[in-house]
Order: structure tokens, then C-alpha cells, then sequence
């Protein structure tokens, strides 16, 4: 069918953001359309620019920790660990067993619980607002009181240090993680059952948004998005830090590396981690020390650098860092996922129409405070 | 331990310098490329080569291409103002063919920061060489698009320096934006003298700073002078300030 063309038609210009809901936190893009068609995308970063590389450079090592909860304040626990392993890289620590234990069960479960933020902000993008949300933030609730009980503060936990932990978890640990993991596999199961097939989501995700692998390669992906396009790499399997190379899980990817893929991969890591927390709490020695043996109030590790990489919720979560010998980091970069996908952000939302351009932002996953550092 | 004798422990310790061991991908990237030179060291989880900056473009173009290196994956790009040694830019590489690791490291000139992009390469590296543009000043000739990513536009100073102050420049543009200048507090007659104050004497270094720019930018705009050339004359007017004094 062909329509005959009348009227001359104009690009328009116009902005999306900063303050925006659909956003996700502060960000702008310029977007150009032609009718309902994105033909021109312009990201715009840095309204929440703290410094926060500089000012980790001005801090002790210890003091450092807390700008990692503020950098990812969805996965804080995961940031804080690359952060720590890095330290303890250029230290050369021994990290205590049961602390391992307690890192990674703590990071797994950020790792859902910043996954069911995606289930619940995503579900509000497609449009079908409401249970959803409801149901991820039931179930992200239970985990936030895990977290503060354990840490004392509902989001800015800074409760890893280097070496070990700032102190033991409390005597229920096991069982309350338990319950919470037995919680969590039935909330996932129900998201699952509402969503998965849902309608809305299969018309509105499938072929939007795609990026084949070789692309996502070049453009430096990493995590979720980066399986969705079919590559089978999670740096807790390619390079095992802590004591990921103990523990059995799969490594979900999509096939066509479109929205929903990135929303089907997300789903079953969740799974993952939930198998993943299970094994630690059986593992885990039931009591032992915390914290690496004779540690120095003031950390001085010796000169040298590192570039340590872990698998966070969003992806490769890097800290480049830099010591001179002194009690402060000489160069702290954080290598943020979200900051290399917004950076494709325009070849996946050109050619698709503007309510589209939600969704793929959403499919993101962005959290602004790690782009913008 | 008291903190007293922690304070005494001795802090700086030197790094070791160990070579990669034989069969590593240094030796890779011997084979691949014998003509140019390196020096490669075993680093805490990867190797790391220096190279020199103008061998960067070859070299990475091989180390993306050549099917034994196959770097396809730019994992990080960052910059670390090493003061007198002057500025680097270290660029992590991983290839998922063979699922190994690089560090490539490249020192830049203080007065000089020049280096070729490596976007020709990655697209990835886009933002990265952006951001490390602008906070360190390093220039990576040939990016399409060196706009402030995460800083505003005219800042006039790379943050991320390590001769750029913390806390007190921003204060004192605050200052300088009111229109207030920083007053010598009265002191009351026979009271002794007071110490020199390094903080206002800063203070009133970025002020004097600030106006300089400012005016040589009025100048060049008012001259009609292209982007480039404004940001040559204004470092021009800067420089002169400092010779000046």
C-alpha cells in the first residue's frame, strides 16, 4: 500500500527529560522525530555529576567505600565488592572464608533486588503499571530489610570493608536469608506468571531495540544486555573472583538481543542467583573470623595499580586504581555499565517510534548516579 | 599497636617490577608487531605494555585485527595525571575469541597532551575519550565529537588534575559570580601579625584567573576568532598572567 504524500512533513526537535519519570533519574535525550519516528537521539549526561572519582582521591581508602554505595545505589553491595577486591588486589589479603560467604550472599541478593526494581520500573514503562510494581517491591522490600538489619542503614549499607566485613551478621542470618530466598523464588515465580506472556510486553518488546553481538561487542556492553545478544560471558564464570568458581549456576542468554531478551535474561538470573544464595548458606562455615588478620587501622597498600572487574546487575562494574604507597587511592575510575550502553543508546532507539524510545531506555536499565559518577 | 606507631610505619613501598612470563601476550604482541617497541610488565591480574603514543594507532588496529590477539572488547579507557612523568591513558582490553586480557599504557607529555583516537577502533571508546578530554585536557586527535560529556560547557580547568584543588576553586567562582571579593579581615592594631593565609591567597589566584579568561574571551569572541582559536587565545592570556607574576 502505497499513501500518497500531501503534506510536507518537518523534523521536530524536542527533549525528554531531565525531569522526566521516564528517565529513570536525571538524564535528558534530544530527541528528533519525523511524525512518530525517532530519526535523530542525543543523550545528555552529567546532571548528577558529583566527582566522585575525585573525591574518592581525597579520602582514605576506607573512607572510599561509602562514594561506591552512592555511585550504585541499586546494587550497592556489588559495588562496594569490586571496590574491596581491588584494595585487597593491590594488598595482597587473604580474605577469611565466612566473610566470602557473607559478600557474596549479600551480593546476590542486591543482585535480585536490583533486579526486581528493573521487573517493576519496566513493567510502568510498557504500561501496565500497578500490580507489577507492587509484587517486585513486595519482594524487594523483604530483602531491604535484610540488608538494614544487617548493615543498619536501608541503602547506603558500606558494610564491606577491607579484608572482611565492618562486623558479623546477626545470629538468625541463615535462617532469615532462608525465608527470604523461599519468599523471593515464589515472587519471581509470579512475575514470571504475569508478565512473561503477557500480551502488552510480546507486542511491545519483541524486535525493538536490537543490538546482534558484534555490536554490543564494539560498543562495549557488558552484563544483561550483552547476553541478550547471545553471548555466553558473566565474568563470575570467565574470570572467577571470590569464590564464584565454588558455586554452580548457568549463565542465561537471549537470541535475538531485543527488549525482551534483555527482560528474559534478567528473569532467570534472578533464578540463578536464588540458586546461588541457597548453596552459600549451605556451605558457609557456621562461625569464624570476619576480618583478615592483622590489618592496619590506616590501609597503606604498596604502589601499584589494578583494574578489577565484577559481574554487577548492569553489567562489567571496573575500578581502575591507582596507589602510591599513601593511605589514599592516587586515581579511583570507575568503569560504569550503564555509561557504555547509554553511549549506544542512539543506534538502539533510531528508526523506532517514540514510545519505543521508553522501553528501550527501560531495557537499559540505567541507573544515572553510575553514569554520572 | 598504639596510633602512634601506626602513624610511624613507614607508608611508601615500591613497586616491584616483574616481566610476564614466557608465552604471554606480550610475546603475542611481539609476533604480531616486531617493529614496534614495548615495554611489557607482569601487572596484578593483567600484563601490562607501555608503548609510545605514536605507535597507538597501529598497534591497536592490530591488536583489534590480528586473529591471534583479537581484542574485540575495549573494557575500560581511563587517564591518570602521573604529575611530572606527565598524563597517561591506560586502555584495558579483553578478547572474547580467546577470553584474555591486555593493558595498554601510553604517557603523554604534560605541555603536549596529544594522543590518536582509538574510536576508529571501538565505538565504545566515544565517551570515554570524551570524558577523559575533559577531565584531564588529554586531546585524542581525530574523535568526531570532544563536547563536554559530563561537565558543563567553558569550564576553563580539567577537574580531574591533580593541580586542580578540591573544594576551594568552586567556592571561589561562587565568590567571584557574586561579585564579592575576599576582603582582608581588619586586624585590630598590636594584635601580632596573622599567619599568611594559603587558602584566600588561592582564592584570590582563581579570581584573578577567572577575570583574565573572562576578558580574553569577550576579546576573542569580539574578534570573531573560530572555537579553537579562542581556546588558543584564552591559554594564551592565561599564560602570560602566570609569566606575568
Amino acid at each position: 500500500m502505497t499513501i500518497e504524500r500531501e503534506l510536507e512533513t518537518i523534523d521536530v526537535s524536542f527533549n525528554v527529560g531531565p525531569q522526566h519519570p521516564a528517565t529513570h533519574g536525571v538524564f535528558r535525550m534530544v530527541l528528533t522525530v519525523d511524525g512518530e519516528v525517532v530519526v535523530e537521539l542525543e543523550p545528555v549526561i552529567g546532571y548528577l555529576h558529583r566527582g566522585a572519582e575525585k573525591l574518592s582521591e581525597n579520602c582514605d581508602y576506607r573512607q572510599a567505600i561509602g562514594f561506591q554505595d552512592r555511585t550504585e545505589y541499586l546494587s550497592q553491595f556489588n559495588a562496594e565488592l569490586c571496590y574491596v577486591i581491588a584494595v585487597e588486589k593491590l594488598m595482597g589479603l587473604e580474605v577469611p572464608e565466612r566473610a566470602e560467604y557473607i559478600r557474596v550472599i549479600l551480593t546476590e541478593l542486591n543482585r535480585i533486588a536490583s533486579h526486581l526494581m528493573f521487573m517493576g520500573a519496566f513493567s510502568a514503562d510498557l504500561g501496565v503499571f500497578g500490580t507489577l510494581f507492587m509484587y517486585a517491591f513486595r519482594e524487594r522490600e523483604r530483602m531491604q530489610d535484610l540488608f538494614e538489619e544487617i548493615s543498619g542503614d536501608r541503602m547506603m549499607y558500606s558494610y564491606f570493608r577491607v579484608g572482611g566485613l565492618a562486623w558479623d551478621v546477626p545470629e538468625d542470618f541463615v535462617e532469615r536469608t532462608r525465608w527470604v530466598v523461599q519468599q523471593v523464588r515464589q515472587g519471581i515465580a509470579d512475575i514470571d506468571g504475569l508478565l512473561t506472556k503477557n500480551e502488552v510486553l510480546l507486542a511491545r518488546t519483541r524486535g525493538i531495540g536490537v543490538m546482534n553481538a558484534e555490536q554490543s561487542i564494539d560498543w562495549g556492553f557488558s552484563g544483561p544486555m550483552l547476553r541478550a545478544a547471545g553471548v555466553r560471558h558473566d565474568l563470575r564464570r570467565a574470570e572467577p573472583y571470590s569464590i564464584y568458581d565454588r558455586l554452580e549456576f548457568d549463565i542465561p542468554v537471549g537470541e535475538n538481543g531485543d527488549v525482551y531478551d534483555r527482560y528474559i535474561v534478567r528473569l532467570e538470573e534472578m533464578r540463578q542467583s536464588v540458586r546461588i544464595v541457597e548453596q552459600c548458606l549451605d556451605q558457609m562455615p557456621k562461625d569464624g573470623p570476619i576480618v583478615a588478620p592483622g590489618l592496619k587501622r590506616v590501609l597503606r597498600p604498596p604502589a601499584g595499580e589494578v583494574y578489577m572487574r565484577t559481574e554487577n546487575p548492569r553489567g562489567e562494574y571496573g575500578i581502575y586504581l591507582v596507589s602510591k604507597g599513601t593511605d589514599k587511592p592516587y586515581r579511583l575510575k570507575i568503569r560504569s555499565p550503564s555509561f557504555c550502553h547509554l553511549a549506544a543508546l542512539r543506534n538502539m532507539v533510531v528508526g523506532h517510534y517514540v514510545a519505543d524510545a521508553v522501553i528501550i531506555l527501560g531495557s537499559v536499565d540505567i541507573v544515572l548516579c553510575e553514569v554520572d559518577r | 599497636m598504639s596510633a602512634a606507631e601506626e602513624r610511624r610505619e613507614p607508608g611508601v613501598k615500591e613497586a616491584t617490577i616483574v616481566p610476564p612470563p614466557p608465552g604471554s601476550i606480550a610475546d603475542k604482541f611481539q609476533q604480531a608487531l616486531p617493529e614496534v617497541e614495548f615495554v611489557a610488565h607482569q601487572g596484578l591480574l593483567d600484563v601490562v605494555l607501555t608503548v609510545a603514543r605514536d605507535d597507538i594507532p597501529r598497534l591497536m588496529r592490530t591488536a583489534k585485527d590480528d586473529p591471534r590477539l583479537a581484542f574485540d572488547y575495549l573494557r575500560c579507557l581511563s587517564g591518570v595525571d602521573q604529575m611530572e612523568q606527565g598524563l597517561e591513558v591506560v586502555y584495558n582490553l579483553y578478547s572474547f575469541k580467546h577470553a584474555h586480557n591486555v593493558t595498554i599504557k601510553t604517557v603523554l607529555p604534560a605541555d603536549d597532551p596529544q594522543v590518536p583516537t582509538v574510536t576508529t577502533v571501538w565505538n565504545g571508546a566515544l565517551w570515554h575519550e570524551r570524558e577523559a578530554h575533559e577531565m584531564f585536557g588529554i586531546v585524542f586527535q581525530g574523535h568526531p565529537d570532544l563536547r563536554p560529556l559530563l561537565l558543563e560547557e567553558d569550564l576553563g580547568y580539567h577537574p580531574l588534575l591533580k593541580s586542580h584543588p578540591l573544594a576551594e576553586i568552586e567556592e571561589s567562582q561562587e565568590d567571584f559570580l557574586r561579585g564579592e571579593a575576599l576582603a582582608p579581615t581588619a586586624v585590630a592594631a598590636g594584635a601580632p601579625p596573622a599567619p599568611v593565609d594559603e587558602r584566600a591567597a588561592k582564592i584570590a589566584l582563581a579570581q584573578k584567573k577567572a577575570e583574565v579568561m573572562k576578558k580574553a574571551r569577550e576579546e576573542a569572541r569580539a574578534k570573531g576568532l573560530s572555537p579553537e582559536d579562542e581556546k588558543a587565545f584564552v591559554q594564551e592570556a592565561l599564560k602570560s598572567l602566570e609569566e606575568g607574576k
